[in-house]
């Protein structure tokens, strides 16, 4: 499977490897390639790389424009971005959901009846609404979906979520969290609702991922003391800062992070751990943290710190700037080795990986935990919707409009333990901490100052696995007792109306709807009566019943 | 080498797991198999240890060895840093431990362990659970090994308590997963019930059945784990022993004796929620990643912690706890000996191979200072440690068999201890 694996990358590699070469890859270079000159260029690599490489890339310092404003930043890398060949490949390339679904069913070679069953109407709805908004369908929308007859309505479902502004925040929350969950800087000098903000522009406005990243990357924020009362003396008031602020603009700091979120690997274990990675060494590392260093960079000796050793700036895959280039230059260099040498596979894989486990439950690999093809589960899969990822511009609707209109996306969850049969079944999923607070808004109305502390209580780490996830005693006691949130269902529009309904059959229909977003089942239904039956007061049943789904495992759980 | 009087036997014990793990297997709902376990007795038969804890004070950030407990005066690598004696003659440590150094008859010092991790989170991870960081995060916490090996599985209170943010219980899952205080002194959050007891155990029974259906549809772990916590949780706010979160009622003096910091205050908290029976305690200062201004820093953070585990030592003892409550204090690695030139004051980064750990009680003779180093502080020169000697060792302390097996969600056996052996001058 390993070396299907490789050649499968060969053959990518070799289709798109035209583009930004290594070592030489400076955008003057793309520019020209793109303006006609690049049949010659491949030939010519071998031979006259290492001559040409000094000249050519002080003559490209030379060149360069201004790279201060983030516009100058994001001008120059589309230029490089332009030339990328894998954007004329694009109209191209097509690649269904059931394309997906027949490669991983011929890699799992999993008897049929191993595999889940799809799901139902009501199942999707939810499912695709806490995955696009974040939030559980209204009791309406589920029934309306539920009844529709329409065609295609599954997908045309994903295609109305995707466009609409909760998708965008849901996602911003998503990846703010993931940056900030292992923020080092202290608080006053970052701003995690500023970058939420952008990226919920930014997702609003469908911009591909290697903009975003690039954009992020490539921050140089520099320190005004005037703008200080305004609390934005780091311009943490301007969202894709937040990037290298959250990692107090330390060097080793952004570099081991960037290659965490955005290749999907842990770089600080090549210094210590024998992996496929063990190519890339501490020197390595210490030369993708030059990238981001103000000045001169300097490794300290493992043994004795005071002695240090000058290290320049290198990128992981042995690409080199042109010496000389100022700071704001040098982020928007890493940042076009990052992600438009199409060589750098691991990008568009560390997203795709992400993307599918949280919609899937199980990533190929575990989220940021060094991703090489022996420790992925069906790499020829993975590579595969990675490869075209980038083919089509990084669009993040095209990706999880793949996955959710796949069979393997609206299958029944099953608890999963064996690696080999990951996607044959959904894992369920532990809401995370703002999906907990959006539902129970959802039933109890605004929250308020509880959103807060409901937040935190279910905080966890985006990047863990999902079948890590775990619970806590905590929780369990903020859904049992906390006063103000049972005040609060007590006054709900939800209650109201489920006390004021004559039919206790209609009251079971909507005491399921309005909480968990489906019908009762037969059993269901028959438990909930007879509680109606059996309580004295109405009003204490309900409220019994209430509390009951609210404390739900299900409640708090994707299925 | 050590004798085999130390070893206890613990047949039954690893017997109980076996017995434990099948049955839930094959139950439906935790809340299910705990039904059962009690009422066959189980527990009964398990050797218990009784009244056996331990408190773990976790210097987060990775704490000065050449500050600490191996200060080296008059040496370029020493820096700053003066020694001063303490009650035990021969034994000195850095000028910022006065109050420690008072209370060294009580306590040994480790000044040689060699680790191999030198990065926070796998130093964390190295030191918390005694195993390396590879791949898989889901070795358990000791706090939750010992939680599980000496807690009383029916205890109303958590086994395993940590003031302040630490790992998890791993893959021992959620019974015995830390408690976190977030605030030390104060009653946790939410426990006290939004209803009357009988009507909350008619809530529970229909959760129970509501939750059954979902772990029938497909989600068994997370139903398991959900009620787990909620039968957890609703002992926790009946228990008479919840007080013992609570400083309300204790005195001017003892808050003084202590240190009224946050600290001080989760030093006393660890006191009382072991004197009330909870076996592993832990309480977390961070602040020790001084890769800067170290001499300024250090001031401000050993103050803190040497009056609230000085006070902590001289109250366990004094309660007759000590005998019984083995006292840890330690961070993820150690600090280079050398000193840097970073702006605006130097400091120092990180080391893994040699560090100081203090232990206490529970059989660990006082007075003694284990291992050397060289004077520059950069080797070790008599007596290396081994974190897997350490995690031997602690367990030694609280009988708790480190050859034991684990059993990890997929079936496979793990020692509580991968290699190592008992520090035997720790006891002799």
């Amino acid at each position: 499977m390993l070396h299907r694996a490789h050649r499968f990358r060969f053959v990518i590699l070799s289709v798109v490897s035209l583009g930004i070469v290594m070592g030489t890859a400076w955008p003057h270079q793309a520019q020209a390639q793109s303006q006609g000159k690049k049949s010659d260029k491949k030939s010519d690599k071998k031979s006259e790389k290492k001559k040409d490489n000094k000249a050519a890339a002080q003559q490209a310092s030379l060149k360069l424009p201004p790279l201060k404003t983030p516009e100058d930043k994001l001008k120059f890398l589309e230029v490089i971005r332009d030339s990328m060949p894998t954007r004329k490949l694009t109209s191209t390339v097509s690649y269904t959901p059931s394309d997906l679904d027949k490669a991983l069913t011929f890699e799992l070679k999993l008897p049929a009846d191993k595999y889940a069953k799809p799901i139902s109407d009501e199942r999707f709805v939810r499912r695709a609404y806490l995955d696009l908004t974040g939030t559980p369908p209204s009791a309406k929308v589920v029934t309306e979906f539920v009844q529709s007859s329409e065609t295609r309505k599954r997908a045309k479902l994903v295609d109305e979520l995707l466009d609409t502004d909760d998708y965008a925040r849901r996602w911003a929350r998503y990846w703010r969290n993931v940056i900030f969950f292992n923020s080092t800087a202290p608080r006053n000098k970052v701003n995690p609702q500023a970058l939420e903000d952008w990226f919920a522009k930014e997702f609003k406005n469908n911009v591909p991922w290697d903009r975003m990243v690039s954009e992020m990357v490539s921050q140089t924020p520099k320190f005004n003391k005037a703008k200080k009362d305004d609390n934005n003396e780091w311009g943490q008031k301007y969202g894709p800062n937040n990037f290298v602020l959250a990692y107090d603009n330390d060097p080793t700091d952004i570099a081991s992070h960037t290659a965490r979120i955005f290749m999907g690997i842990n770089i600080q274990c090549a210094e210590c751990h024998d992996h496929p990675f063990d190519k890339w060494k501490r020197e390595q590392f210490h030369e993708l943290a030059a990238f981001f260093a103000p000045n001169k960079y300097y490794m300290p000796d493992k043994d004795d710190p005071s002695q240090k050793s000058e290290m320049h700036a290198q990128f992981l895959l042995g690409e080199k700037p042109p010496p000389g280039l100022k700071p704001d230059a040098l982020r928007v260099a890493v940042a076009a080795y990052l992600i438009y040498n199409t060589d750098n596979y691991w990008f568009a894989r560390a997203y795709v990986n992400r993307i599918w486990n949280e919609l899937i439950g199980d990533g190929f690999y575990s989220v940021d935990s060094l991703g090489p093809d022996k420790e992925s589960l069906h790499p020829i899969v993975l590579n595969r919707l990675a490869s075209l990822f980038r083919y089509k511009n990084f669009d993040h609707k095209w990706l999880f409009r793949t996955i959710m209109n796949s069979e393997t996306y609206q299958r029944e969850i099953r608890t999963i333990d064996e690696r080999d049969e990951f996607f044959s079944a959904v894992r369920p999923m532990r809401l995370n901490a703002d999906e907990v607070a959006e539902s129970i808004e959802h039933v109890a109305g605004d929250l308020g100052r509880l959103t807060r502390g409901v937040q935190k209580t279910f905080k966890q780490d985006p990047s863990k696995p999902q079948a890590d996830q775990r619970g806590s005693m905590q929780q369990a006691l903020l859904l049992m007792n906390n006063a103000p949130l049972q005040k609060q269902l007590k006054q709900s529009e939800l209650r109201k109306k489920l006390v004021a309904t004559k039919s206790n059959e209609q009251l079971m229909k909507d005491l399921y709807l309005g909480a968990l977003a489906r019908s009762p089942t037969e059993k269901e239904m028959t438990r909930g009566l007879s509680h109606l039956k059996k309580s004295g007061s109405r009003e204490d049943a309900v409220d019994d019943l209430l509390w009951v789904l609210t404390n739900s495992a299900e409640f708090i759980t994707k299925r | 080498m050590l004798n085999t009087s130390l070893v206890l036997p613990m047949s039954l014990s690893q017997r109980g797991e076996m017995t434990r793990r099948s049955l839930l297997q094959r139950s439906a709902a935790g809340l299910l198999a705990s039904g059962v376990w009690s009422r066959i007795g189980l527990h009964a038969d398990e050797v218990k240890r009784e009244g056996k804890a331990c408190i773990l004070v976790w210097l987060a950030g990775a704490p000065s060895q050449m500050e600490m407990w191996d200060p080296k005066p008059g040496t370029g690598n020493g820096g700053e840093t003066k020694a001063i004696s303490t009650a035990v003659s021969g034994i000195q440590i850095a000028e910022y431990w006065p109050k420690i150094a008072k209370q060294m008859k009580e306590i040994a010092l480790i000044r040689s362990v060699s680790g191999k991790e030198a990065a926070h989170e796998r130093g964390s991870y190295h030191l918390q659970t005694g195993r390396r960081l590879t791949g898989s995060k889901d070795f358990p916490h000791f706090g939750a090994v010992v939680a599980s090996r000496i807690g009383d599985r029916k205890s109303d209170m958590p086994n395993f308590v940590s003031v302040g943010e630490t790992l998890g219980s791993g893959f021992l899952g959620v019974n015995h997963a830390p408690f976190i205080v977030d605030r030390p002194g104060e009653l946790p959050e939410n426990v006290a019930s939004a209803t009357s007891p009988p009507r909350l155990k008619r809530r529970l029974e229909l959760l129970r059945e509501q939750d059954e259906d979902l772990s029938e549809a497909g989600a068994k772990a997370i139903v398991e784990e959900h009620s787990k916590l909620y039968e957890r949780a609703n002992k926790l706010m009946t228990s008479p022993r919840l007080k013992s979160f609570e400083l309300a009622g204790e005195s001017e003096p003892t808050f003084e004796a202590y240190g009224k910091s946050a600290f001080g205050k989760g030093c006393l908290v660890a006191r009382r929620l072991v004197e009330s029976g909870v076996p592993f305690v832990e309480v977390v200062r961070g602040g020790w990643d001084m890769h800067n201004n170290i001499y300024d820093r250090i001031k401000t953070n050993a103050a803190d912690v040497d009056q609230g585990l000085s006070q902590l030592l001289a109250d366990l003892k004094q309660r007759g706890l000590l005998q019984k409550t083995l006292v840890i204090c330690m961070g993820e690695f150690g600090r280079t000996p050398k000193i840097n030139s970073r702006d605006p004051k130097p400091g120092r980064d990180h080391w893994a191979k040699n560090f100081n750990v203090l232990m206490a009680g529970c059989g660990v003779k006082g007075g003694r200072a284990i291992g050397k180093t060289n004077d520059t502080g950069q080797e070790i020169t008599d007596r290396s440690v081994a974190v897997e000697d350490l995690f031997q060792s602690f367990c030694h302390c609280l009988e708790i068999d480190a050859t034991e097996n684990l059993y990890s969600p997929a079936g496979r056996p793990m020692k509580i201890v991968d290699g190592g052996e008992p520090i035997k001058e720790l006891f002799a």
